[in-house]
């Protein structure tokens, strides 16, 4: 995918660009607020990764001039301010997810792969499905093969956020935030726990799996590893 | 009971203050005016009497009886001498001259001085009237009265008192109103900057105190405070602008030095450089959650955190149930009142009490768990016991100094950071971080003023 990276830190830019481009995306840079403006409201990315403090103009003025413009491009923050609160600054911006700096590639590039294959508005409320299983948001309901699988709200919440990103790498972290909503590392293998309780409830006794692990990366739902 | 309140209350205390005193000093000063003034007179009309008698003493000296009686009879016919009162009497008591008959039933007092009421023929109307006079107990066994009306006098006396006491009602009516008036004012003055405080004190740093315009000693007391308002604002904001530009600096530095580390692990094809570049990596990444830990109590020390009203009950049966699963079966017991509501930042909050779960499965061992969160009062206590092998006593106030890991837990993950950010968040919310003996185990409790 096409991603503009607006950092003026010219060796992390450096190093981030070669990382994501091994990954198989093109990238463009701009190291300053002013260039970085006008490169995204001229368009055709797929996803942008702003830092939050840039020269000439703050990253989240960027932000905020291509909402206004009407861009719904998909924007990742990047901050090395602790983002305990600047996080929520950076969303309420109009940025679409938040990563403290230093951050690792992996984390990174499953973010933006997130970002930039999120469902639309539409897919959003209504049924889910990845080869039998099924997840109905509405009703609360979640069936493999047909049958009923009895789980907890928040194993729901954990299965429609893993579903919603099918075939996507989601992190711990991501899980974290987007199921829990906490921002900060547990230090113990909670979510992997968590996860395999619910690979228990989906899995087990299925021929094929659809909850994998992938090393030293993450999880991810899909009939198709 | 029901009046307490209002007994309380600094006006109704200033207001009955300032009439009491109000009074007390004018009651003072009328008092004076009323007891010099009651004596000025009285003295006037005792000295005529005694003028009177001195001159009936000589007359009485000088002339024969008959001459006497006549002059007697003349003073108390004499129209010119308002108020004078006469009468003799004889040896055996026999009435000799004069315009009253009293004399029989009167006792004198040590001085001679007599009063009594007599009716007094004015004209045609005749009232009881108020007569202070002298006996004299002439040579023979003759007495004669003379006297003076005092009437005007007691009539005088009794005005007076009347618009004393008018004065002292008015002053007391006043004085209350005064009281009220100074009390209400010194009393909205004292609200507003309570009003004003308690906002300040939960972390709305730029809020002043509002300032009257009169220019008074209250308004000087409010600028000089909020001079004093203004510099810990500045300090704080500085420091905050500190610790952004920190933060911002190392993790830069962090962030490029992992960069290039993950760059080298990438590209590394002989093993050693593998390993070694993997020990990097990972040695940064034990920096940045250090840093991270580091930087969060920070936040939380500087007091610039925005605070929100947070279901502490909500966010504590989530937590509950997000530990549930790391722990052995059934060893996580929660009793947690519902609807607890505090003042508080929900990540560092979350983060906190996160970190004193963690604590509790590290070192309490397979032992139970125990979350209980209840209110006291207005305080909502939450507390997380384990069953492992606790902090000593003369252990528990270094526990939470940052940096500081508990003996034998070398072996176990940690930055030594984790009370530290408790008990930073705890002073961010105006709570209490106690340690305490389970017996056996920690009992770390949480107290939280609840939001009404």
């Amino acid at each position: 995918m096409k991603i503009l990276l607006v950092e003026d830190d010219r060796r992390a830019s450096d190093y981030l660009t070669k990382g994501l481009r091994e990954l198989g995306h093109a990238v463009e840079q701009a190291f300053d607020g002013e260039t970085g403006r006008m490169t995204a409201l001229a368009g055709g990315f797929d996803v942008l990764i702003l830092d939050r403090m840039l020269p000439k103009l703050d990253g989240l003025e960027i932000v905020k001039a291509l909402r206004n413009a009407g861009s719904t491009v998909p924007i990742l923050i990047l901050s090395a301010l602790d983002e305990v609160d600047e996080r929520v600054q950076g969303l309420r911006a109009g940025g679409d997810d938040y990563l403290a700096k230093p951050y690792h590639l992996e984390e990174l590039a499953a973010r933006i792969d997130a970002l930039a294959r999120r469902q639309g508005d539409a897919a959003r409320s209504g049924r889910l499905k990845v080869a039998d299983l099924e997840l109905d948001t509405r009703a609360r309901k979640v069936t493999r093969a047909g049958r009923k699988i009895e789980l907890t709200a928040r194993e729901f919440q954990l299965l429609e956020f893993l579903m919603r990103h099918t075939g996507q790498v989601v992190t711990r972290t991501m899980i974290l935030e987007g199921v829990w909503d906490y921002h900060f590392d547990p230090k113990t293998n909670v979510i992997d726990v968590h996860i395999s309780r619910l690979r228990q409830a989906i899995d087990k006794g299925h021929d094929v799996q659809l909850l994998h692990t992938i090393r030293g990366a993450g999880y991810t739902l899909t009939d198709d590893p | 009971m029901r009046l307490r309140p209002f007994a309380r209350s600094s006006i109704a205390r200033v207001a009955v203050l300032h009439a009491l005193l109000l009074a007390a000093s004018m009651m003072a000063v009328l008092g004076v005016v009323y007891l010099w003034t009651a004596r000025i007179i009285a003295s006037e009309g005792d000295e005529l009497v005694s003028v009177e008698a001195q001159s009936i003493s000589a007359d009485f000296r000088e002339k024969d009886l008959d001459a006497f009686v006549t002059e007697v009879v003349d003073r108390a016919e004499d129209p010119w001498i308002r108020g004078g009162i006469y009468e003799m009497r004889g040896p055996r008591g026999d009435f000799l001259a004069g315009n009253v008959v009293v004399l029989p039933e009167l006792h004198a007092d040590r001085d001679g001085w007599v009063e009594f009421d007599v009716d007094v023929v004015h004209g045609e109307a005749s009232a009881p009237r108020r007569i202070r006079g002298r006996v004299l107990n002439l040579d023979g066994g003759f007495h004669v009265l003379v006297g003076h009306d005092v009437e005007d006098r007691l009539a005088f006396r009794a005005v007076m008192l009347r618009s004393l006491a008018w004065a002292l009602l008015m002053v007391i009516l006043f004085g209350a109103l005064g009281g009220w008036w100074l009390g209400r004012r010194i009393s909205q003055a004292a609200q507003a900057i309570t009003e004003s405080a308690g906002r300040i004190a939960r972390g709305d740093l730029g809020e002043r105190l509002p300032v009257s315009g009169s220019g008074d000693e209250i308004d000087a007391l409010v600028s000089r405070f909020n001079d004093l308002l203004g510099r810990v604002d500045t300090l704080t904001g500085t420091m905050r602008a500190v610790l952004d530009s920190t933060a911002h600096d190392l993790r830069g530095h962090l962030n490029r030095i992992r960069a290039a580390a993950q760059d080298a692990h990438h590209t590394a094809q002989d093993p050693a450089q593998v390993e070694s570049t993997g020990i990097v990596l990972a040695e940064i990444d034990r920096l940045s959650e250090t840093l991270q830990g580091l930087l969060r109590i920070a936040v939380a020390e500087s007091g610039t955190a925005p605070l929100d009203r947070v279901d502490l009950s909500q966010l504590a049966r989530d937590l509950v149930e997000f530990y549930e699963p790391v722990v052995c079966a059934d060893q996580l017991t929660a009793t947690l009142e519902p609807d607890l509501y505090v003042r508080g930042h929900r990540q560092l909050l979350t983060q906190a009490i996160s970190n004193l779960l963690d604590n509790a499965i590290k070192y309490g061992g397979t032992a139970p768990i125990r979350v209980v969160l209840t209110r006291d009062g207005t305080t909502a206590v939450l507390a997380v016991e384990d069953g492992g092998i606790g902090i000593p006593e003369d252990e528990r106030e270094l526990a939470v100094q940052r940096f500081r890991r508990l003996r034998g837990s070398s072996g176990l993950p940690g930055t030594g950071l984790g009370l530290s950010l408790v008990s930073a968040v705890a002073r961010l919310h105006q709570a209490t971080l106690k340690l305490e003996d389970a017996n056996p185990g920690l009992r770390a409790a949480l107290r939280i003023p609840l939001e009404p």
